[in-house]
């Protein structure tokens, strides 16, 4: 472009571009021509159309939100809260866990000492079997066949077998005076 | 409540009322900032599926933004500020998110991930198979052409045209100078001008 007849030289391709993206780069000549030539204006008009149109299309082709922004605390948590937070959980969980590990030990101690009391008392029936059966090996049913049931009872058939001699002790004269017992 | 549609045009934060809602969010007003998910959920949602183009995807990233933005929202000096920085939040969850993708795309099989479009049969009977059929074209175009542009052509020239954010915001969200944000618009303009398939689908759609 080399004087201000807008017939004689038009804008160069670039000084188009150049005006689509801010008119106030061309000189104050180029601006003139500009405004006086329709083939110019009409140039830089078609591409600014062009590119407004595939931003019409743009926002025509992509879809709307579907659903709106929300802020809620969980989405807006912030690092130092959200390990306060994850901080609380843990201390609760292990205090759950010391209470629940307590609670079991507790009924296990309960449960020991019940089985025990129940061990002792069969100890006790058994022991009390044992000596009876020492007592007398045989069953009570047959203890009056062979006459041992009495066997303790009959003081009459010992002092049978061992006459009482008036509660004198059975020591003999002689053995009064030294001699051996017999 | 439904979210509400806004034009991006009319989204600057340098609305006295908007800087004032970010103010208050600042403060901790949760109300305002819920004030403010009304109001972009709707560009934020868009700008995330314009780059994952997988829907259930785009309202999970979406969420996470405003979550994080909600987290961090103490921290924005400038409430006027509150777009570019609200996008800036936005264009880091999906770079971390396409990166992760990819690097998942290495243990997986090249057909996992696609969104599974209903097969269009009888156009003539349905018409919004038609609508499908020029959606996903459009989006094979714009794919087209999102491959030929560098990292930082691609992100100025979406931030640009399709998500209309002006310079000074674009400079902001990829931390650079503006005459860095324009060079590389500009770069990304001789690309989309040679490319024929997207210009001669927008114009005809045009006419």
């Amino acid at each position: 472009m080399s004087n201000h007849n807008p017939d004689a030289l038009h804008l160069a391709e670039e000084q188009i571009l150049q005006a689509v993206i801010e008119e106030a780069g061309l000189s104050g000549l180029q601006r003139q021509h500009l405004a006086e030539c329709s083939q110019c204006r009409s140039n830089k008009e078609r591409i600014e159309n062009e590119l407004t149109h595939m931003r019409q299309l743009a926002e025509r082709f992509a879809p709307e939100p579907l659903r709106r922004v929300t802020l809620t605390p969980d989405r807006i948590r912030s690092p130092i809260l959200f390990r306060r937070f994850a901080f609380g959980i843990a201390a609760a969980a292990a205090a759950i866990i010391v209470v629940w590990a307590a609670f079991l030990t507790q009924n296990r101690q309960s449960g020991n000492v019940g089985n025990l009391a129940q061990n002792m008392v069969e100890a006790e029936r058994l022991m009390t079997e044992v000596n009876g059966l020492v007592e007398n090996a045989l069953p009570p049913v047959y203890l009056d066949i062979v006459g041992e049931v009495r066997l303790s009872q009959d003081e009459d058939f010992i002092d049978f077998l061992i006459p009482d001699d008036g509660g004198a002790p059975r020591i003999s004269a002689s053995a009064k005076k030294g001699s051996i017992l017999c | 409540m439904t979210p509400t549609t806004h034009k991006a045009a009319g989204l600057q934060t340098a609305d006295p009322q908007l800087a004032e809602l970010a103010k208050k969010a600042r403060d901790g007003d949760r109300p305002a900032f819920e004030r403010l998910i009304d109001r972009y959920q709707g560009d934020i949602h868009r700008m995330i599926y314009y780059r994952v183009r997988v829907r259930m995807d785009a309202e999970d990233l979406t969420q996470d933004v405003f979550v994080r933005a909600y987290r961090s929202i103490s921290r924005l000096r400038e409430p006027e500020r509150f777009r570019s920085w609200l996008f800036t939040i936005a264009v880091n969850r999906v770079n971390d998110y396409l990166r992760k993708k990819r690097i998942r795309s290495i243990f997986k099989s090249s057909d996992e991930g696609i969104e599974i479009q209903p097969v269009t049969t009888d156009i003539q009977s349905r018409p919004e198979a038609l609508q499908q059929v020029l959606k996903e074209d459009f989006w094979r175009h714009v794919e087209g052409i999102s491959k030929k542009l560098s990292k930082m052509e691609r992100e100025v020239f979406m931030l640009r045209f399709m998500d209309n954010l002006n310079i000074n915001e674009i400079a902001q969200i990829v931390k650079k100078s503006e005459s860095t944000v324009k060079t590389h618009l500009y770069r990304a303009l001789v690309k989309f001008k040679k490319e024929k398939g997207l210009r001669q689908f927008l114009q005809e759609d045009l006419t």
